[in-house]
Order: structure tokens, then C-alpha cells, then sequence
């Protein structure tokens, strides 16, 4: 529900300028829009939980003198002042009961994996944009919140080609776009983590090859 | 066309898809070459004339074979069948696992299939044995075979115990352009920097003996071993020239060094396969010395060269050149010299006229013409053609008829006639083949939850040039003006 098959999305923010974006998140209505801020609720809520066991796990085995007293607001003891409460309510006390009943060997790389598993994001988004007379900058987006989009740019002087072609992939055959780039030796894949199907390839395609190689005053170009 | 063997490796099999699918593909079919990766062939390619070649990436275990993995070729199989929309899929070659398996599973995904057979296979040994049970195994449900010759039509029926009407004989052919000799009144004077070979040879004329041939223990390289010293100690005008390379070389050389006969025998080791006329018009003589061999493309290759063909008499050999053209040998020592000799003797008494040959074979051989046969067998599969016309019996006769054609297995993709037709292979292999063949459906099934077909791309054809309509359109155009 949250995730569609990868479908395209045109973008004309200039004339001489287009940007392809393929994408899994379908449109955002309103009852989704709810929805995705429920799932991070609750994501942040199981993340904090195997924090909060991991934790108590730790303060268990290295016991340290508890702050109690409230301390000034802005100083460093109060931090450790609001982890003792946390440890003294109700969830705390769960946890501290919970914690020493699963083996270490488990614990840490059960709540590693949940950890990065929480950290994938939901969608994944990867782009073209060409610009008439400049180049063309793809970028993915990564794999999960903690780190940014990568993002490529490759000038026209660089660009042998710009071409569709077909690979085995796993156990089937896939079309791809892709790019050949001057004095290297691997072409650049474009939309390489969603390849998405022949008909967007195609029309990518296209319109890449037309606004890249578009004739001088020739401003309308099909998309 | 599925086949473990294609270029860049050479080899008669590979010529023959290339040449068959280039002529299918003039006649306005869509072809599509499947085989397994080459070191630096890997993905899907394509040749001259938009033929597409899929390399699929398989290990390879054993001259060029790829190793016998059953189902995992399925769902890429699947996937590139149902992307390039195939209709028919055409097998080749015996020994090759992937074709095999492909025409396994293209019966199961309710494909018309053929098999072509490029060779000749024993019954006593183990290796022929399994390769037999194999190609019963393959063939029990196959809609049509293909062989080159009628020797090898008569030893696959045996072998793999076929109804002979569902085996049509298809000989090889030659592009009769690409072996010409020198000289030939009919193209273009060539020079070549050394003096043209003369055609009335006197009797202490160089007479050059020409083997070609890869040098493997069936291709009768012992064979060879044996006869070259004989015959260039008989013959003192002689001299030989062999190229191809193989496991069998070291013989070869042994025995040069041993009889010191390196400045009469030159060893020009691997060849391309657009070498070889260049190889062949340097010579008078050709030498064949084969052990087994379903065809021979080669001899005929070499007789539009416009050489003398001296050739064992094994396989289907004896029905690829007329008389005058062949001397022919029992597969020995002794008759192999003696058959050279006459070769020599009528050489030099210019008993033959070799120049003659080049016509005769170019009006014997032509792939066009194999193509059209082949597109007869694809119509007779696929129910363009009706019976009668395509199997030649009487509709009469149908009623008897009936359970032969059940046994061939043309028209039923039910599963259950599948499995009665591979539960008469034999006690033990029979279950064997049941079991594989309901595994390989439960696959089919399990592959079409899991990729379904709507999923998969349909491939674009390559743009075929329309020769025909557009002076049709000019003549129609002028006519107007």
C-alpha cells in the first residue's frame, strides 16, 4: 500500500531543461500522508525500545551512580537524570527485568538488525536531469536515512552516448538505460537499484536524446 | 535456435545456425540464437542481419558443453521465450545439455519444437550409452527432427527409437561464394603473390595435400598419423599441409620429428573459419580421414575449392559428393594410402577435372535452399501444412496411423500424454523422466506465480528494411507523374 511499482514523473522547471524522476511513493493524498507519519511514529517508537533494552542491558552489567536529584536544566547531569527516570518507569523496569534473560550473542545482533531494518527508508527515488548544453545529473536515493542521495553529474563534452540495452539480470532479461562516458571504462546505469520497465526506459530515452541533443531554436520539444 | 555451440568458437554447427537463421530471418522470420556465455561474449548481442544472440551466463564442462543443471535454465529460458515471443524452438546438436533442457521446457510451456542432429553416435560404450538415454529422454516428446543426412536419420531413429515419418533429412550447404578457387571465370581476378597453381600438373609437379579438421581421436587424426609417412614415402612429389588444433596434435608433431619430415608437412595450427578457403585453394588433394562424421560440410567446402577429395567412407559421408569427385577409403591404414595413391595417379594423368567442381557443388548446396525446407518443417509442426501434405501418407490411413503420431507427439501438450510418452523410455529411465517432467511443470507453474507474465517486457524486433515496397512505391509514384 505504501510502496507502488516504479512509475515516471515529468518535470519541466525550464525550457532547455528536463528532469525524469522514477519513483516507488505514489501520490500523496491526505489518508497517506497519515499513514506515513504513523509508520515513523512508529518506527521511532521500536527504535527507542531496543535502545532502551540495549541500554539497560549495559547499565547492568557496568552499574553507575544514578543522578536522583534534579539537577539545572542545561547541564550534562541532567541528561543522565532524564535516562534514570526513564529507567525507573514502568517500561524501564520492563526492560531491566527483560534485559539479562537474553544472551548477549542474540541481543546485539538481533537489535543491529532491527536498527538498520528501521533506518531502510520506504521509498526509493532515483532521477535524470538533463540540461540542454550542460550535461546530466542522475542521482538515487540511498538505501536508508542515515545517509544522503548519491548524485552524479556528466557534461556533455563527456557523453560518447546515451543508449537502451539489455542484460541478464538475476534470472531474467532487463532493458536499461545507460550512459557512455569518455575514458571510462564502466558505462553509468541509469535508475540502476529500480530499473524500471521498457516503455519508461524508452521515453526517457527520448526526451533525454532530444533536450540533450535539441537544435539550436528549436525550444519545443516533445516529452 | 537454442545450441551450447556458437561462434566465436568454429565448428560446422555454429556455420549452420549462423547460415540457417541469416537465411530464415531473408525469408521474413524472426530468429533468435540462444547459448551460453564465451569468455568475451557474455549478454545478448547482435549479428549481422538483427540476428539476436543471448549468452546466457553457464558454466562450461567439457568441450564447449555447458554442465547439465536440468531447471536452472528454466526461468531465464522462460523469460527470454516469453519476451521475444517464440513460437518454435529449434534444438541443435546432440551433445549439447542446453539444448536439451530447452526443449524440455519449451514442451512444458506448450512450445512447438525441432531437433536437429549433427552426429553420429555408437551403441556399445558407456558415453554413447548415456548420451542415447539422453536423447531418448529428449526426443520422446519432440515434435519434429531434423537430421543432416540420411545415415544419421537412420541412426537417431535407432538411437533415440523415433517414428522415421516424424525425421526429415535437411543436408548442410556451403556458401559456394566463400569458397571459390582461384581464378575462377565466374569473380573477380584475384592476385596472389605466389605463382597460380597450375592445371595440367606433370608428373614431377608438387602435388599439395590439404587436411583441415580439428584434431580430435573421432575426426581419425591416429589415423592420420599413421598414413602421412606411408604416403609421402610412396609419393616423392607430395607434400601436406594440415591445419586445426586439438588434443591429437602432439601426435602429429611426434611423428614429424620422428620420420624428420617438418620441410613436407607444414602444420599451420588454428584456423578462422574465413581462412580456411585460403588454406584450401593452396592445395590439389583433400584428405578426410574421419572416423565418424554425420556430414561433412567440409568436403564439400573443399570440392568447391576445386579439390580432389579423397575421404573415408564412414557416417553419412558417401551421400555428400558425386562419385567423380571423392576417392573413397575403408576406414584404415592400408586403404587410406592406397586410396591417396589413386587420387595422385588420376591427378596426374589429369583424369579429373577439378575445375569443374566449383559449378556442380554451387548448384548441389545453397542455405536458401535449407532454409525453405526448414520453413516446410516449422509449417508441418505448426499445423500450416495438413498432415497429409507434410507426412506424405494417405488421410485414409489416418485411423492407423494415429498411434504413431501420438508417439511422435504432435498434437498433445497434455500432461499427462507427455508423461506416458516418457514412461515408455524404459524401466528405470522412464520414471526418471516422469519424475523430471512433473518437477519441470510444477517449476512452470511455481514461475508463473512468481514472475508473472505481464511483468515481463516484450522485446522489440530488429527494424527490418522493406526491399520490396519502396521501388514498388517510386514505380508508382513516376507512374503518376
Amino acid at each position: 500500500m505504501l510502496t507502488i511499482v516504479p512509475h515516471l514523473r515529468t518535470r519541466r522547471p525550464s525550457p532547455t531543461t528536463i528532469e525524469y524522476t522514477v519513483s516507488t511513493s505514489p501520490s500523496l493524498t491526505f489518508s497517506l500522508r497519515i499513514l506515513i507519519t504513523l509508520t515513523i511514529l512508529l518506527r521511532t517508537l521500536i527504535g527507542f525500545s531496543v535502545l532502551l533494552l540495549l541500554y539497560s542491558r549495559y547499565d547492568l552489567a557496568f552499574p553507575s551512580t544514578r543522578i536522583i536529584i534534579a539537577p539545572p536544566f542545561f547541564t550534562d547531569e541532567r541528561i543522565w537524570y532524564t535516562v534514570h527516570l526513564i529507567l525507573s518507569s514502568r517500561f524501564g523496569l520492563l526492560a531491566l527485568r527483560t534485559a539479562p534473560q537474553i544472551p548477549v550473542f542474540i541481543l546485539l545482533p538481533l537489535s543491529a538488525a532491527i536498527l538498520y531494518l528501521l533506518s531502510l527508508r520506504i521509498h526509493t527515488t532515483e532521477s535524470l536531469l538533463v540540461l540542454h548544453g550542460l550535461g546530466i545529473q542522475t542521482s538515487t536515493s540511498s538505501a536508508t536515512y542515515l545517509s544522503s542521495a548519491t548524485t552524479r553529474f556528466i557534461p556533455t563534452a563527456k557523453i560518447q552516448d546515451v543508449l537502451v540495452n539489455e542484460a541478464f539480470k538475476g534470472f531474467e532479461v532487463r532493458y536499461y538505460l545507460v550512459i557512455v562516458v569518455d575514458e571510462e571504462e564502466d558505462v553509468v546505469v541509469v535508475f540502476p537499484r529500480l530499473l524500471p520497465r521498457r516503455a519508461i526506459v524508452e521515453r526517457v530515452w527520448r526526451g533525454a536524446m532530444g533536450c540533450l541533443y535539441a537544435v539550436e531554436g528549436e525550444n519545443k520539444m516533445k516529452v | 535456435m537454442v545450441c551450447d555451440y556458437f561462434f566465436p568458437q568454429p565448428g560446422g554447427v555454429e556455420s549452420h545456425m549462423y547460415q540457417l537463421s541469416t537465411k530464415l530471418i531473408d525469408r521474413g522470420h524472426k530468429v533468435i540464437i540462444i547459448t551460453h556465455a564465451y569468455d568475451e561474449r557474455t549478454g545478448i548481442r547482435y549479428l549481422t542481419n538483427g540476428l539476436k544472440v543471448y549468452h546466457v551466463p553457464f558454466l562450461v564442462l567439457y568441450r564447449a558443453s555447458t554442465f547439465p543443471t536440468v531447471f536452472s535454465f528454466f526461468p531465464m529460458f522462460r523469460n527470454i521465450v516469453i519476451r521475444e515471443e517464440i513460437e518454435i524452438v529449434h534444438g541443435h546438436a546432440s551433445l549439447s545439455s542446453l539444448c536439451h533442457e530447452a526443449i524440455l521446457h519449451a514442451r512444458t510451456m506448450g512450445l512447438r519444437t525441432v531437433f536437429t542432429d549433427h552426429s553420429l553416435f555408437g551403441f556399445a560404450d558407456a558415453g554413447s550409452i548415456l548420451t542415447n538415454k539422453l536423447l531418448k529422454f529428449t526426443l520422446s516428446d519432440v515434435d519434429h527432427v531434423v537430421c543432416v543426412s540420411h545415415t544419421c536419420k537412420e541412426n537417431t531413429v535407432l538411437r533415440a527409437s523415433l517414428d522415421p515419418l516424424m525425421v526429415s533429412v535437411i543436408p548442410n550447404a556451403v556458401v559456394a561464394e566463400n569458397f571459390r578457387p582461384i581464378n575462377h571465370p565466374s569473380y573477380p581476378l584475384e592476385t596472389l603473390d605466389k605463382p597460380m597453381t597450375q592445371r595440367a600438373l606433370g608428373p614431377h609437379d608438387t602435388i599439395t595435400i590439404v587436411v583441415i579438421s580439428r584434431l580430435f581421436y573421432n575426426k581419425g587424426t591416429d589415423l592420420l598419423v599413421a598414413a602421412i609417412p606411408r604416403i609421402l614415402a610412396a609419393h616423392p612429389h607430395v607434400k601436406f599441409i594440415i591445419a586445426g588444433s586439438g588434443p591429437k596434435a602432439i601426435d602429429l608433431e611426434q611423428m614429424l620429428e620422428r620420420n624428420v619430415l617438418q620441410d613436407r608437412v607444414a602444420m599451420l595450427g588454428p584456423i578462422r573459419h574465413e581462412e580456411v578457403r585460403d588454406v584450401m585453394v593452396r592445395g590439389h588433394i583433400y584428405l578426410h580421414p574421419s572416423l565418424t562424421e554425420a556430414f561433412g560440410t567440409v568436403l564439400v567446402e573443399a570440392a568447391s575449392c576445386g579439390l580432389y577429395v579423397v575421404c573415408t567412407q564412414v557416417g553419412g559421408i558417401p551421400e555428400v559428393l558425386p562419385a567423380h569427385m571423392t576417392v573413397f577409403a575403408k576406414p584404415e591404414e592400408d586403404d587410406l594410402v592406397a586410396a591417396t595413391g589413386r587420387a595422385i595417379t588420376k591427378l596426374r594423368k589429369n583424369q579429373v577435372r577439378t575445375e569443374d567442381f566449383h559449378d556442380q557443388v554451387k548448384k548441389m548446396y545453397s542455405w536458401t535452399d535449407v532454409a525453405a525446407r526448414t520453413e516446410r518443417v516449422y509449417d508441418g509442426i505448426s499445423g500450416v501444412l495438413s498432415d497429409a501434405e507434410f507426412y506424405g501418407y494417405d488421410a485414409a490411413d489416418a485411423a492407423s496411423w494415429s498411434a504413431t503420431r501420438g508417439r511422435a507427439g504432435v498434437q498433445s501438450f497434455a500432461l499427462i500424454d507427455r508423461l506416458k510418452r516418457y514412461y515408455g523410455c524404459g524401466i528405470w529411465a522412464g520414471k526418471l523422466f516422469c519424475l523430471c517432467a512433473v518437477i519441470d511443470y510444477i517449476l512452470f507453474l511455481l514461475l508463473e506465480l512468481w514472475a508473472p507474465r505481464d511483468q515481463i517486457d516484450i522485446a522489440r524486433n530488429w527494424p527490418k528494411k522493406i526491399i520490396q515496397e519502396q521501388p514498388a512505391k517510386e514505380r508508382m509514384s513516376r507512374r503518376d507523374g
